[in-house]
């Protein structure tokens, strides 16, 4: 099954006079439960793609359908509804929300679904648990180091059991012992659950995680290459 | 909900400059109630003192007598019916001759207002009960105003003169038998009264009267040939000038209320720009843009709240110190109707509309800035790139 179809799909972005084309033509689609991610070098377009299948940015021409709808379509609201149950996001910089706990910054989402605060409190237990940091809970993101905020981030992204999750850079701000666990995580969280993974990284260490590698170049798709991970165990 | 603990949170975690903002504002909101409680206060102090000492629960008036001019004085007179004089009995109405006269104090002149008063009446304060049976029935009482700026003394006699209805003069000395401590000047300067009875032989005017003072178990039903003035319509001058004083109050109230709004618009101002990843993270995390705009318009707010409560935990010790104390004005003679000493009344309505005030302004200021957030690009505002 299809989470993610991709066609023709072009964003031009305003740049003086005329226009600058950051994507150009991609045409892609992902199946439940991948772990793939896009590389490139620094302003091929890896951001921009992600933030269009997040429905936080816009198509300027083509089409992507996220879970069966196209993103152009959606309405501010059905938008918000699709990043706010089906989508996770994680970001290099973590992004939590400082005034809040631990706790809380994972309970966000479900605050916004209108699930019961008892409910809320096992599903984000569950989620903190499984990144082995239930026992910060109850701290600020300040008081914690940057592999610690990333965990609570997956976190955050997985309590809401997302169909996607979206995630650009997550380890340019760890060191490589953090970035290991984190990937690690995430590859089970995959596993078991069948969470689709899509990054964006320069990272090398990223890349031995991922089954699929989609180079971009200029905002074009420059190869496609799927099961490296198994191919990498075969040689 | 979510907006609103978002919105305590992110006030209180910005600290030293939301305090600052609240503390602004607690002040405008504490000047805004004080002031007004104070002038609502002086306002009825001085209607009660009014009421009790002058119009009583209104007057009737002879169709002719005009207090702003007093040469209707002369000719506004008339008698008294039976079913008056029964009122008067009954303590219902009190009758008050009204006549102009001349006194010489130490060889001064000047002219006053002589006013005849019922010895037994109770409708009004004034101590008239000194008019009564007094051996020489040619005696008087001032208030202290008037006793200060014609130095006279109790037990000091004045020459007075005056004409008769037909306009005959004639002159005596009377007797200064009280002088009474008044907040209304109007009851008090250039005001002498006599008892009714020996001023209606002096004016040849036997059972008639300028105008009658209702009291309190007065009916209220009309009496022919007497107009009747309702109490606001007597208070009418000075309702206008508690009028100019809110007006006064207003414009530094508002100077102080805009200023603490310029801070609090300022640190939406700020607070947005600073916290574009933010909002960024909120609509990713699947807020749409006008929640988020909420919740900015929300956290500029609810400095309006804080500051009700910081307003409150100084303001109500201050406001209750006040009200038992009341507030000196050390007599300074204005020529207004004001107590010496002040207590200020807070009325519900006051402190509600207060809030309301600051509550609404200040969450107005906070969502002009916070509308911008609507026009943002969330993944601009992600990339914290916004100029
Ligand atoms: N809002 C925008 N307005 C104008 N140009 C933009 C905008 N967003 C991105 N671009 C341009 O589009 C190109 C692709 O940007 P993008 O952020 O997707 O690159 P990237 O592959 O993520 O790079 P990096 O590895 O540095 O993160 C860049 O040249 C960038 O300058
Ligand atoms: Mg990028």
């Amino acid at each position: 099954m299809e989470v993610i179809k991709i066609n023709n799909l072009v964003k031009r972005f305003p740049m003086g006079k005329g226009y600058f084309t950051a994507l150009n033509k991609i045409n892609l689609s992902f199946e439940k439960g991948e772990f793939a991610g896009f590389v490139g070098p620094s302003g091929s377009g890896k951001t921009t793609l992600l933030n269009i299948i997040g429905s936080l940015d816009t198509p300027s021409d083509g089409s992507v359908i996220v879970m069966g709808k196209s993103v152009s379509d959606l309405t501010y609201k059905q938008s918000a509804r699709l990043r706010n149950k089906h989508i996770g996001f994680i970001f290099q910089t973590y992004n939590l929300l400082p005034v809040y706990t631990v706790f809380e910054n994972v309970e966000f989402s479900l605050l916004l679904q209108n699930i019961s605060a008892s409910e809320r409190k096992k599903a984000v237990m569950e989620a903190l648990e499984w990144l082995d940091i239930a026992d910060k809970a109850k701290s600020k993101p300040n008081m914690l180091s940057g592999g610690e905020c990333q965990r609570v981030a997956i976190a955050r992204a997985m309590v809401k059991k997302p169909e996607i999750i979206l995630a650009d850079e997550p380890t340019a701000n760890l060191d490589s012992e953090n970035s290991h666990r984190i990937l690690q995580t995430m590859k089970k969280l995959n596993e078991e659950l069948k969470v689709s993974f899509l990054f964006a990284t320069h990272d090398e260490k990223v890349m031995k995680y991922l089954d699929r590698i989609i180079a971009l170049v200029d905002g074009r798709v420059a190869s496609d290459e799927k099961n490296i991970s198994k191919l990498e165990i075969k040689v | 909900m979510i907006a609103i603990k978002l919105a305590f949170r992110n006030l209180l975690g910005a600290g030293l400059r939301t305090w600052l903002n609240v503390s602004v504002l607690s002040f405008a909101f504490v000047l805004i109630i004080f002031y007004n409680g104070m002038i609502d206060g002086w306002n009825r102090q001085a209607r009660n003192d009014t009421r009790d000492w002058e119009i009583g629960q209104g007057q009737f008036w002879h169709p002719d007598y005009d207090r702003y001019d007093p040469y209707t004085i002369k000719e506004s007179h008339s008698q008294l019916s039976d079913e008056i004089n029964i009122l008067i009995k009954e303590n219902k109405l009190t009758p008050i001759l009204i006549t102009q006269a001349t006194i010489y104090p130490q060889g001064r002149m000047q002219g006053i207002i002589l006013k005849g008063i019922d010895p037994k009446q109770k409708i009004l304060k004034l101590p008239s009960s000194y008019l009564e049976n007094v051996q020489d029935e040619y005696s008087a009482i001032i208030g202290k105003r008037m006793a200060e700026s014609t130095k006279l003394k109790v037990g000091d006699n004045v020459l007075v003169r005056w004409r008769d209805k037909n306009g005959t003069f004639d002159a005596r000395d009377i007797k200064i038998a009280a002088i009474f401590n008044c907040d209304v000047p109007s009851v008090d300067n250039g005001q002498m009264y006599i008892s009714l009875n020996v001023l209606q032989k002096m004016m040849n005017l036997e059972n008639e009267a300028t105008l009658l003072v209702a009291g309190k178990d007065y009916s209220g039903g009309k009496l022919e040939n007497w107009e009747f003035k309702n109490q606001e319509f007597l208070l009418e001058d000075f309702n206008k000038l508690i009028q100019a004083k809110k007006a006064g109050g207003v414009i530094i109230q508002g100077l102080l209320l805009i200023i603490a709004l310029l801070a609090i618009f300022d640190t939406q101002v700020l607070s947005i720009f600073r916290r574009q990843k933010e909002i960024g993270t909120y609509i990713a995390l699947g807020m749409t843009r006008l929640q988020v705009v909420g919740i900015f318009t929300v956290e500029g707010g609810a400095h309006s709240i804080l500051a009700a409560l910081l307003g409150a935990a100084y303001g109500i010790p201050l406001f209750m110190y006040f009200n038992t104390v009341g507030i000196s004005f050390g007599a300074p003679d204005m020529g207004l109707t004001i107590a010496k000493t002040i207590y200020p009344y807070y009325s519900i309505k006051l402190i509600i509309t207060s809030i309301i005030l600051v509550v609404l302004s200040a969450t107005i200021v906070s969502y002009l800035p916070a509308r911008k957030i609507s026009k943002m690009n969330p993944t601009d505002a992600l990339r914290g790139k916004l100029q």
